[in-house]
Formats: structure tokens, sequence, C-alpha cells
């Protein structure tokens, strides 16, 4: 992970439950799952990653194909620098909560985030700090993102678990919640667990 | 009701018939023309008759030699390609408020180690007085030229002219670069009409002239090479020449020995409908380039001075190009050689068309849903400001169709 509160880009799109960024570097993507947020006043709005896409900048123009007498993929960026400006990585969100006067609330907040507002990578400590309640997993559940939920809430936990460490017993709060959730729904329970190996 | 297919659909078939009929005759002239070009080995004799020929098409001039082929140089490891393209919202006479819009499209591209790409587009707005028409310094009122059509369309490019040689004066000293335009370096738009002299002054002189001088002065610590790129182009220039090879006369006059002549008989009939690309298509390999020709349109020879225009055609892997470049460029091997390896290179990376062109070209549109919005915001302010927002009845018309 890079430095504390690296911003990552831009919001382009949004709405209660979740809003898109623009990343201000082309790939430059948060990871699934992970623990991103925003500023909106004195609230800070935090979100988790639900996927990432690359495009074209203009919907016309489909990329093509270029790197047929290239020697390796880097070298086709490098003889093609124009790329870096006609295409733009984006993410989108989930929201999972919000932070008013230094208090997390694992649920939604009251307004969408502004557009334009800076997204931010949240750091371990603010992870750990929000990771100590599981509620906002609810939300994942319901989210309506193009990755299946199961996929977006076990790369959420497997990252929130290497912020709070092997020793934490953050895997077994995760599991006991999981279970919780899924207690009439074994299949999509196991699905979530053996993505979390 | 839109265009009636039906109607024109048996028009459309007999033009294809007429072109597939002429096919057999044009063939056996293009290649009785490549066997002309490939043997004409004396170009110095060549050469002066063009320069001696009083003909009614435009001769290429002959620099050194005719029929040579040349292949690209290495490319060097670090070069910068600068283009800028343009468009425009044309002055619309149905509207209230006079004014006009050009937008310039600019890259600039740096290839080597440090690779990076700037592309940018740049609004202009025009509405004053002084913008909206063209005035002599001493101006009889009645005498000024409006700015809108094609005089527009020559003020456009002068624009592009500007930004790129703004964009060449941020060229790194030492650095190796193309500037490259799309279209003809040659005003050919100063000749379709009879523009007064203080207009043809304001865009050659204090416009495109001296913005080629300005890039020209950047090479005293930098090579910076200027071109234009004119794809699938229907010059006839060379093809021209090879009229004056075959014609009979020691001096070629066509006013003198073909005035009443049919069009079959004259003596350079076998070069009816041969342009220069279809020569050189089938005489140059890939990447290769033809020998440098000089122009000898009078605004070339009387108006350009160092910056007179040359051109030389390149086979891309697709099509073949004409590139412009001055003077300076032509005699300089190094320049002219940077010039022919980038666009090469360009060609390569833009799938046969530069890449910089084709990108200044995105960021300059103005498409017609950019037009509307443009409108509409214009009436918005106008309407903010409470000011009539005046629509002809043409106009109006056209926007609410009804039966």
């Amino acid at each position: 992970m890079e430095g504390v509160n690296e911003r990552l880009g831009e919001v382009i799109e949004a709405s209660t439950g979740g809003f898109s960024a623009q990343c201000y570097k082309l790939y430059e993507l948060p990871a699934l799952g992970e623990l991103v947020k925003c500023h909106y006043d004195e609230t800070e709005i935090l979100a988790v990653t639900c996927g990432g896409s690359t495009n074209s900048f203009e919907p016309g123009r489909r990329p093509i194909a270029r790197g047929h007498d290239e020697t390796s993929e880097d070298s086709l960026y490098q003889n093609n620098p124009q790329l870096n400006q006609l295409l733009r990585s984006e993410f989108g969100t989930v929201v999972v909560g919000f932070r008013q006067e230094g208090k997390y609330y694992h649920y939604l907040p009251s307004f969408p985030v502004r557009l334009h507002s800076f997204v931010y990578r949240c750091s371990d400590e603010e992870i750990i700090a929000f990771g100590e309640s599981l509620e906002f997993l609810i939300l994942l559940e319901g989210a309506q993102c193009e990755v299946p939920v199961e996929e977006l809430i076990a790369a959420c936990i497997r990252r929130m678990s290497v912020s709070n460490g092997p020793d934490s017993g953050f895997s077994v709060r995760a599991g006991k919640k999981l279970t919780e959730m899924y207690s009439g729904d074994y299949q999509r329970l196991r699905a979530i667990l053996a993505r979390l190996r | 009701m839109a265009l009636d297919l039906h109607k024109v659909a048996s028009s459309l078939f007999g033009m294809t018939n007429d072109f597939a009929a002429s096919q057999e005759t044009r063939a056996e002239n293009l290649a009785n023309a490549i066997k002309i070009f490939a043997s004409a080995n004396n170009a110095k004799s060549l050469k002066n008759k063009v320069e001696a020929s009083k003909t009614s098409w435009l001769v290429a001039e002959i620099v050194n030699d005719f029929n040579g082929k040349h292949k690209p140089g290495a490319l060097p490891e670090e070069f910068g390609i600068l283009a800028t393209d343009g468009s425009q919202i044309d002055v619309d006479r149905h509207r209230g408020a006079r004014c006009y819009l050009i937008n310039i499209g600019t890259v600039a591209l740096k290839y080597g180690n440090n690779p990076r790409a700037e592309l940018n587009s740049h609004p202009l707005l025009f509405s004053k007085e002084e913008d909206l028409a063209a005035r002599p310094d001493n101006y009889i009122p009645g005498r000024e030229m409006m700015v809108e059509g094609s005089l527009l369309g020559i003020r456009r490019t002068v624009e592009e002219f500007k930004y790129l040689a703004e964009l060449c004066a941020g060229i790194p000293k030492k650095d190796k670069a193309l500037a490259l335009v799309d279209g003809s370096l040659i005003m050919w738009g100063l000749l379709s009409k009879e523009y007064p002299d203080y207009i043809v002054d304001a865009v050659l002189e204090n416009g495109i002239l001296q913005q080629m001088e300005s890039i020209w002065q950047l090479n005293s610590e930098r090579q910076v090479a200027l071109a234009s790129y004119i794809s699938f182009s229907r010059s006839t220039d060379v093809v021209n020449a090879l009229r004056v090879l075959v014609c009979p006369h020691e001096k070629a006059d066509c006013d003198k020995y073909c005035t009443g002549v049919s069009t079959e008989e004259r003596p350079c009939a076998c070069f009816d409908g041969i342009r220069d690309r279809d020569i050189f298509w089938q005489s140059l390999d890939c990447d290769e380039r033809s020998d440098v020709f000089a122009s000898r349109s009078r605004i070339n020879c009387t108006r350009y001075g160092r910056h007179r225009v040359h051109f030389y055609y390149i086979k891309t892997f697709d099509e073949i190009a004409r590139v412009e470049v001055p003077e300076w460029v032509a005699n300089d091997a190094e320049l002219l050689s940077l010039s022919h390896s980038l666009v090469i290179n360009q060609c390569y990376k833009g799938q046969g068309y530069p890449v910089a062109l084709s990108e200044a070209h995105e960021q300059a549109v103005v498409t017609g849903a950019d037009r509307e919005n443009f409108y509409h915001l214009m009436d918005e302010y106008m309407a903010g400001k409470k000011l009539s927002v005046t629509i002809s009845a043409k106009s109006l018309s056209k926007k609410t169709r009804w039966v």
C-alpha cells in the first residue's frame, strides 16, 4: 500500500448507494473490495470498490490492436504516448458508511457525495477502525454491481484481513458475521468462505 | 421528405457503368505513363523544358532528379511531433447575434525515453466588429469583406499555424521535432476568389509565413522540420511534367499549339485521368519517398520567399500521400530526411494516417451536437441579459417541422 490517504481519483457519477470515480492515472485503480473515502463537508463517506474498468474517453472511439510489431506491452505504450490521454480507468463503489465527529456509522449517509469529490484510499488504521463492526456487509450483500456479490464480499474481507493482521481475530469475526447473514443460504456462505482462502 | 434513393438509383448505376467503361483506357494510359516516367533519365533537360513551358496546367518544378526513390533514414532516439488542426462554427446569418467560433486542436507528442502526450483544444470566439469584417488600413465604407465561409476557413488556417508555431517554441534546445499540419502549405483558398491585397497580406506575410518564419528560426538551436500531409492527393504536377516531356514542340505552349485542338488529339492526351499518386503507387516501394519537386503555382513563387513550397510523395502501406515542405526543409538533407522518416513512423502508429494529425482533428472537431449546444448556451446567456434571441423564420421552420 502506498502513502496514507493517497488520492486516487475524482467522483464522476454519484448516488446515495454508491459512486463511480475516474482515476487520475491510467490503470492506477484501487483493488476490488478496497475501502475508499470522500469528504462531504465535515463528513467522511466510506465506500468499498466494486469493480474497475478501462475504456476510451470517447464512447465512439473504440481502442484498436496496436502491438503487432511491438516487442512488449510497455513498448506499445512508450511508442503511443497519446494512449495515456485517450484512455481512462474508472472504478465503481458501494457506499458502506460514514464518519462524523470521529465516530464511524455502518449505514448509508443522508446524502450522496458531490460530483468531483476527491476519492482517497483509506489507511490501514482507518480500515481497522471501520472494520470493528461488520454491519456494513449487509450493504454489500444488496449491492447492484457487475461483479458477483460473493466475489465482492470475499474481496473486501480479504483486504481488511491484511490491514488487521493474522492475530487480530478479524477473520473469526468476519466468519461469524457471514454465518449470521447466510444462516439460511448454505450455498452462498460456502461460496464466500471458499473465496477467503 | 428525405432523399428518395429509388429516384437516384438508376443515375448511380449509370455512373458506375461509365466508370467501368473508362477503366480499360485508363489502365492503358497509366501503363504508358509509368513507362515514360521510368525512362525519363535526363532530369536536367526536362527541368529546362518545364521552365521554358507555357502550360494551362500546373507543372512540377524539378529540383534535382525526377524519378528517384529514397528509403527513410533511421529514427532519432528521441523526437517530438507537433500538430494542429481546426474546425469552426461559421456565422449563422439566420441568427440575430453575429459571431463565429474557431476551435484549434493541438497535439504535442514526445517519443523516446520519457514519452508523453499533450492533447488540447482551444475554442476561440469572435464577435467584435474588427473580427467579423476584414478591412484595409485605409478603410473606405463598403470595402470590407465579411469573415465567413471560405474566408473564415482561411482565417482558421492562420490560427492553426499560430498555435503550431507556439507549440514549436516550446521545443527544448538541441531536440529534433516535426511540426505537422493537415492539407496544403499553399493557401489555395486565396486563389479561389479575387481577394484584395490587404487580405492576402494578412493571410500570408502577417499570417502563415510569419509563423513559418518563426519555426524556421528555431532551427538555429534545434532541428525542427515543418511539413504538411495530404492524404489521397489529387495533384497532377508530376504527371503534367510528363505532358511537357512528351510535347513534340521544343517549348511546350498550350495556347500556341493546342488552341482549337480536340482533347483527344492533343499529344499529351495519353495522360488524361492519371494522377501523380497513380504513378508513385507503382514506382515506389512501401515507406519510400519520391524525389523532391517544387510547386510552380504563382502564389508560391511570388509570395512564399524562403518558405516556397516543395513536395514529395511517400508510399505508406495503403496509400500515396503528398508531403509538402518549405524550401528550407527541402534544401537541408537532415531536415528532409527527418520529415520523411517521422511522417512514415507517424503513419505506422496511426494505422495509415499520421497519429498526431488524427488526434489534432479529434481535439478540434465540432460536431452537429456541439454546434447545437453552443447556440443553446448562447441563447441562454442572451436571455439572461434580457437580449432578444432573434432567429430567422427560415431557420425556425427547419427546426420545427410540421405537416
